[in-house]
């Protein structure tokens, strides 16, 4: 018994001994709790960031930037997207390549994944450059929508902004929301019925509700008509901001397309506000047309009639898309690089005879803007890789008005700014609204046309009388103005040219061109994304 | 913290000295056939529950007085019991009793035995690792564990290997297995600036590795477990012996045997002038065979020399090696001087044991740049390397031509200097008063410092380009403490041993890099640094039984958090549970046709928290760098960019079910395991396209899907032969596994497909797709269709939807770069002082996209170039004839099963009084037997593209020991 009871003990104490031990374990908890981490170098959470009152124009740089650049670092390394090559996820160069690839007045050679579809007219909801154009959009959107969340007045008072600053932060708002309207405009002109988010939605997971064309539009349009008189007014922003001017030129753009959009015409709405543009002292410089498109575009002259522009730097706004893209992709063949200020052509961008065709005399047309190079290259595009087939185009170009090559000095990036919208489109809206009976006068339209046309001869040879404005007119036309300016697939499909009419080289993959189905004058949903999110649902025909 | 930390020391080290008071024996257990300690050895003063085991050393310390009857037990050994009368020291001989000497396996905060294992644990010692100039440490592993694929990078000297433990449990989280070296867990992100962070860790200085497959085993790890852990012993010392020098030299000579099979001058000058506007001035006349060019042949040498000297208390092992292995690709070295230093010390009667493991490694590297091995295939073959006046022949202003290849690699200049210290301090301490409970605290750090310097010269075709300088440096610290108590002991009244463990552990990692580079001719500028922070903190426990030397039943549980988690997801839970039944234990198996029989089942879950990015859950802000700004008004703003967040972030987790049994014949002559999983892994942290709008980014790093996974792993080891002259033995592992996505986004799509798997040709380009009910390496290919005479015909595919176009939508999910089978094959053969062994290591149902025949096997990558010159191509086009590229055709999918001989190496021991002297000849990467056509059938990814190859190696190995 008392064996047992020592036994007992011995055991009672070896029981308290382990509890003990192992109890300390838990005490532990107090002491650490170092887990709770914040970024140590350049990066910053949101409340430390706006600290410095210079983060709210830099935030409203990023926007801008979302046009023209694709990440943090010059001209790669820290993309904002990363379903695809960075310098493939640009802006600019994937709007361009849906604007203009699409259509006559531009093929490509390469192999990039499903790059020749563009031209074909074959792609798929799979395709990646129409699924990154997409995510583009939205990341656009999704930063506006940050910039706003970030500005509210509750989040400046928090943060005890003064009153100049504040005012300021008023206009950049403005400018958000126009960038904003912008790309939702590109996003209801390529996609029709899409994901729709605002400043009111949150970051994170949740699946966005899809807003259908016509009520987007009228979305669009609002925003608009809200920020006109907010904004600064037109030519009075510093270069490279959007201004009131702009506003006016996308609500001309949304009106003429409007019956596209929502079947309801709105062309008289256009003439009104290329009134407002027209009338805001933009002006056609005297330089030769091919001046609008050099290195010093934003200093030569030409800059009076660039109502908003994307604005590139050979050292200080470095990627490979944008600008980049637009002066070394159509070189090849026999052209001589440094011509066009670069180090090398990417030989890849052509056009084809369809747009030859639309001036008169062709490649040796008296029209200035027929900037063809033909050396070595064919008019006929039998095969669509070697870059020898078809014309070439000489349009953007990294020289200055003397020849001389652009700030960096290597030859790889560009200086030429991108000229979105420009007088010359407000003259071509104003007169093709007077045409579909929107009002305006005739006379107006005929002398808009002629001084254009002025500085594409060089003189009045080409000009043209009231009897000459006919819709197939102006379509030429805006194609012989503004041709590989972004606006091609835009104006096909309102003037119903662009899929189950008109016929070019190689569309829908065939060398003569054939007819494709109409409802590819709207892009598909892009499949991932109609994957993750199950408010989607596909355009009709995909 | 400090204090309390501070004060338990002080409670451990000096109270026991004051109170000891009854007189205690010590000694040390020793094996009778070969002198060495036994650890582990049950010690019981009879009749009483007082009790010990030895330790590693085989050193004990017991109390007991005079009279008292000592029993010395140890499965496998004859019990021994011996009466006490009063010696302070007592050492004692075991005589072997069966066939098997159970080994101690480490598992984590913690050991066992072999027998008593209740997880798929398994260890591979000295005698089994692979032979040859081994630099990386992880190369000694390959083929020799069922489950465990160990896959080289490529051929590059020093460089790194994919591991995988049961395949990988995660998609874009990490899937390498966490590596503990001597209790410190390594970031398992690596270093910066080193080819392979595990070079660190001399393969000349490795005791053995624990590879800890399932769950039950892994659990104890719970937040880095998911993928097997890999826990790595390095050489210490031992007490009681005589100093004893050793050197050790391995010479090596290594070749490249094949290269990519290009167009030689005459068939590439038949395609070029098929080009319609064929321009002869640009071609050469010679024949070079450019990748000849770029290769070379590679000497190494590894030398080792090591000390080690062990007295009662105290020992220790000292070994320096120097490293130094040239790449085959010239100009590529790497250099490594690593000091490494362990001590051991026993105090209070080796109650208290500290040992401290040192390892001092200067990392060298000089990077030859690989860009010359794409451009040697690119090279037109009719051109010279120099020109007649002697320099380098060049594509001037064709910015886009390649870059000759020899130039490229004399000029271009990459060093890197990494210094490293990996120092860890173990203190194991028995409580004076109550023997059976020990206290481990570990503190270790990993510190490393690098310094590179990177110079290419100006791009010689374009002659406005200038040189480009890069000064790169930083630092990766990785600090640990943490501690645990265990309690072993003997509960008699019912038959049963139990081990209890419980511990904390905190670890951080911090990370800082800085960078000064060329930004324009005449300018360098300096980078903002860049850095990382994060730490994980946890809380563990295990208890296991042994009832009646039958029943094992094993649980463990560990509580972590990580600080990549906002602070309500940041902790969860792992717990494991795993049970054994020794069937050879009970009565109606104890004389039967097994030596020993035991099943193990196991279950346990895991986590994973391995994503890259630190602040996933918190919305931070990146500034942009000048030359990303953007004009406004006439200067240009640098811009801010809110980064993409989830803030819901929370930690994958994965459960797996293990299920296995060991078995032993004749004598335990023949042994074998055979392990079978299943995995699931949900709530994968998977890199996936946000759904539109909603996020700041078109791809987000969140928990999405599930992944599953299983497999059955089958090794066999034999005696073969086994007598005093000739020794046989033979390994073999088998392992087939399976693994699938089973749940990829929040939608129902079951069509939503992820492209995965950049090639080579054209941008942004994917061969392989992640889609539920897939393998993650599936490809995602066209189906080539050819013609009565078989020949590919060009642009014909199977229109899968009938649609008569051939679009995106045709392409299919076809075949697989992760094997369905893989096996390893160990011979080794003694006959007196001479051995011979090999390793054979076999993969099957893998296939591997060669991208450079689909790059390059077509007429217009000779005649379409960008620019004045002529491009080499592959030589499947003139089997295809192929006028442009076909990138998606499954032709260029391959059957890629192998078999490899590994290493084929022979040897003689001279043995002598005083120096032991023993020569070796070892040929590495002997033989491969595969259909597969391109330059290596085991590329990790299956995407055959610029390979650099993996040399054949010869060594001369002497080792000298006295």
């Amino acid at each position: 018994m008392k064996i047992n009871n020592i036994k007992h003990k011995a055991m009672l104490r070896i029981i308290k001994t382990v509890f003990f031990a192992f109890i300390m374990i838990g005490f532990i908890q107090s002491c650490e709790s170092n887990l709770d981490l914040q970024p140590e170098d350049n990066r910053l959470t949101a409340d430390a960031v706006f600290e410095d009152p210079a983060a709210y124009k830099a935030f409203l740089a990023k926007i801008y930037a979302g046009i023209s650049l694709s990440g943090q670092q010059g001209p790669a390394g820290d993309a904002d997207l990363s379903g695809l090559d960075e310098g493939f996820s640009n802006y600019l160069r994937l709007y361009w390549k849906m604007q203009e690839l699409t259509t006559d007045e531009a093929i490509i050679g390469w192999n990039d994944g499903t790059i020749k579809d563009l031209h074909a007219q074959t792609w798929t909801s799979g395709n990646e450059f129409i699924r990154t154009m997409y995510s583009r959009l939205f990341y656009q959107v999704a930063l506006t929508n940050e910039f706003l969340r970030q500005t509210t007045d509750a989040k400046l008072d928090a943060r005890g902004v003064d009153a100049a600053l504040r005012a300021e932060i008023q206009d950049y708002r403005a400018e958000a929301r126009f960038m904003r309207a912008l790309t939702y405009w590109h996003a209801m002109d390529l996609f029709a019925n899409v994901p729709f988010v605002t400043e009111n939605d949150p970051i994170g997971a949740f699946l966005p509700p899809q807003i259908q064309r016509a009520d987007l539009f009228d979305y669009v349009e609002s925003e608009l008509l809200a920020i006109e008189n907010e904004i600064v007014p037109a030519r009075q922003n510093e270069y490279g901001r959007a201004d009131q001017g702009a506003v006016w030129m996308l609500l001309s753009k949304l009106y003429l397309n409007a019956e596209v959009y929502t079947t309801t015409p709105r062309y008289s709405d256009v003439i009104t506000y290329t009134n407002k543009v027209i009338g805001a002292g933009y002006s056609i410089s005297t330089n030769p047309y091919y001046h609008l498109f050099l290195a010093d575009n934003n200093t030569n002259g030409t800059q009076t009639e660039v109502i908003f522009p994307i604005a590139f730097d050979g050292l200080n706004t470095q990627s490979f898309g944008g600008m980049t893209f637009l002066v070394h992709a159509p070189v090849g063949g026999s052209m001589t690089p440094s011509n066009y200020g670069i180090n090398g052509g990417w030989a890849g961008v052509r056009t084809t005879a369809t747009f030859v065709e639309q001036f008169p005399g062709e490649e040796n047309s008296a029209d200035g803007r027929a900037l063809f190079y033909t050396d070595g290259q064919t008019k006929a595009i039998a095969n669509v890789s070697p870059f020898t087939n078809g014309f070439a185009i000489e349009k953007f170009r990294n020289v200055d008005v003397n020849g001389v090559q652009g700030s960096d000095s290597t030859g790889d990036f560009a200086d030429t700014d991108f000229p979105m919208f420009r007088l010359a489109d407000a003259y071509l809206m104003y007169a093709e609204a007077y045409i579909r009976g929107g009002g305006g006068s005739a006379a107006n339209a005929v002398t808009y046309i002629n001084q254009l046309r002025i500085r594409a001869y060089g003189n009045s040879t080409g000009n043209i009388t009231q009897s000459d404005l006919t819709l197939n007119f102006i379509l030429s036309e805006r194609s012989r103005e503004l041709f590989w300016e972004a606006h091609r697939r835009t104006d096909l499909i309102r003037f119903g040219q662009f899929s189950s009419q008109g016929i070019w080289p190689w569309k829908g993959n065939v060398a003569q061109g054939v007819t494709t189905e109409s409802f590819r004058d709207v892009m598909p949903i892009p499949a991932t994304d109609l994957g993750i999110n199950t408010n989607l649902q596909q355009n009709e025909g995909y | 913290m400090k204090t309390f930390l501070n004060s338990l020391l002080v409670l451990l080290f000096f109270i026991p000295s004051i109170l000891l008071a009854q007189s205690t024996v010590s000694g040390t257990v020793t094996d009778k056939a070969n002198a060495l300690p036994l650890p582990g050895v049950n010690i019981l003063v009879k009749g009483t529950s007082v009790g010990t085991t030895s330790d590693f050393d085989g050193n004990y310390t017991i109390s007991a007085k005079s009279g008292d009857v000592i029993v010395f037990s140890y499965v496998g050994f004859k019990t021994q019991e011996i009466t006490y009368n009063g010696q302070s020291k007592l050492n004692v001989t075991l005589t072997e009793d069966a066939a098997q000497l159970d080994e101690i396996v480490l598992i984590g905060y913690g050991s066992t035995t072999k027998q008593d294992a209740t997880g798929a644990v398994e260890k591979i010692s000295t005698e089994e690792f692979n032979k040859g100039a081994i630099v990386s440490p992880e190369q000694l592993l390959a083929g020799k564990s069922a489950g465990v694929r160990v896959t080289s990078n490529n051929g590059a000297p020093g460089g790194g290997s994919e591991i995988r433990i049961r395949g990988g449990a995660s998609l874009s989280a990490n899937n390498s297995p966490l590596i503990v070296v001597d209790g410190l867990p390594l970031d398992q992100r690596g270093v910066q600036g080193v080819r392979n962070q595990l070079n660190a860790i001399n393969p000349n200085d490795i005791e053995d590795f624990v590879v800890l497959k399932d769950a039950s085993a892994t659990a104890i790890y719970g937040s880095r477990a998911s993928n097997g852990v890999i826990l790595i012993t390095t050489k210490k010392g031992s007490a009681n012996t005589p100093i004893k020098f050793e050197y050790d030299l391995k010479a090596s000579s290594s070749q490249v045997n094949d290269y990519v099979d290009v167009l030689d001058a005459t068939q590439f000058r038949a395609i070029a002038e098929t080009d319609t506007n064929y321009n002869a001035s640009l071609l050469g006349n010679s024949n070079t065979n450019w990748q000849k060019e770029i290769y070379q042949t590679a000497i190494g040498a590894i030398h080792n020399l090591t000390v080690s000297k062990g007295y009662e208390n105290f020992n220790y092992r000292i070994n320096y090696n120097h490293t130094s292995q040239q790449g085959v690709l010239t100009g590529d070295l790497y250099e490594r001087n690593a000091l490494n230093l362990s001590f051991v010390q026993r105090l209070l009667n080796n109650d208290l044991k500290l040992t401290l493991t040192t390892k001092g490694i200067l990392d060298d590297n000089k990077y030859a740049d690989n860009g010359a091995i794409g451009a040697a295939v690119a090279f037109d073959p009719t051109q010279s390397v120099y020109n007649a006046d002697g320099t380098y022949f060049q594509y001037t202003g064709e910015n886009l031509a390649p870059i000759n290849p020899v130039f490229t690699l004399e000029n271009n200049n990459n060093r890197a200097r990494n210094k490293r210290n990996i120092t860890n301090f173990n203190l194991d301490y028995k409580f004076w008063f109550l023997k059976e409970l020990t206290f481990n605290l570990n503190a270790g750090i990993d510190y490393s410092e690098l310094n590179g310097k990177q110079f290419n010269a100006a791009r010689p075709t374009n002659s406005a380009s200038f040189p480009y300088k890069n000064f790169y440096s930083g630092f990766n610290r990785n600090t640990l403490l943490d501690f645990y108590f265990n309690y072993k002991n003997n509960l008699e009244l019912i038959n049963a041993k139990i081990d209890l463990t419980a511990g904390h552990s905190y670890q951080e990692f911090f990370i800082k890099s800085k960078q000064t580079e060329t930004e324009t001719a005449t300018t360098l500028v300096v980078r903002t640094p860049v850095i990382n922070r994060n730490a994980l903190e946890s809380y563990f426990a295990r208890v296991s039984f042994d009832i009646a030397d039958k029943y094992l039943i094993s649980a463990s549980y560990r509580r972590d958090g990580s600080s990549r988690f906002g602070p309500k997801n940041r902790w969860s839970s792992f717990p494991g549970v795993s049970l054994g039944w020794k069937l050879t234990n009970e009565d109606f198996l104890k004389d039967s046709f097994f030596s020993s029989l035991k099943l193990r089942a196991g279950w346990g879950k895991t986590g994973q928290q391995e994503i890259g990015a630190n602040y996933g859950y918190l919305g931070v802000y990146t500034p942009g760098r000048n030359d990303a700004s953007v004009q406004i008004g006439d200067i240009f703003v640098n811009t801010l960019r809110p980064e993409e967040f989830d803030e819901n972030l929370k930690w994958e987790e994965t459960s797996q079910y293990n299920l296995a049994l060991d078995f032993g014949f004749f004598n335990d002559r023949l042994t074998g395991t055979v392990d079978a999983y299943y995995r699931e892994t949900e709530d994968l942290l998977a890199t996936v396209p946000t759904p539109a709008g909603s996020n700041l980014s078109d791809l987000l790093t969140t928990n999405v899907g599930s992944v599953l996974s299983k497999g059955i792993e089958l090794s066999l080891n034999g005696e073969l032969a086994k007598s005093e002259n000739f020794n046989w033995d033979l390994g073999v592992n088998v392992t087939l596994q399976e693994n699938k996505i089973t749940k990829l986004s929040l939608g129902n799509d079951p069509n939503f497909l992820i492209a995965q798997g950049g090639i080579s040709g054209g941008v942004g380009n994917n061969i392989q797709l992640w889609r539920e009910g897939l393998d993650p390496s599936t490809f995602y290919v066209f189906r080539q269709v050819y013609d009565n005479a078989g020949n590919p015909i060009e642009g014909a595919y199977v229109d899968v939807n009938g649609d008569n176009q051939i679009t995106e939508a045709d392409k299919q999910a076809y075949k697989k770069a992760s094997p369905d089978v893989f096996a390893g094959l160990t011979n080794t053969l003694t006959y007196k002082n001479l051995d011979f062994s090999f390793t054979f290591r076999g993969s099957f149902g893998n296939y591997m996209y060669n991208n450079v025949a689909s790059d390059r096997g077509n007429i217009t990558t000779v005649n379409n170039a960008p620019g004045n010159y002529y491009p080499n191509a592959h030589v499947s086009v003139l089997s295809t004839n192929f006028n442009n590229q076909n990138l998606f055709s499954d032709l260029y999918l391959q059957r890629a099963d192998f078999v490899k001989l590994d290493n084929i190496s022979i040897g003689y021991l001279v043995p002598g009084e005083k120096i032991t002297f023993r020569a070796s000849l070892t040929a590495t990467n002997v033989l491969t037997i595969t259909k597969y056509d391109g330059l290596d059938p085991e590329i990790s990814n299956g995407i055959d593209n610029n390979f650099y190859p993996r040399p054949q190696m010869y060594v001369l190995g002497l080792n000298f020991t006295f």
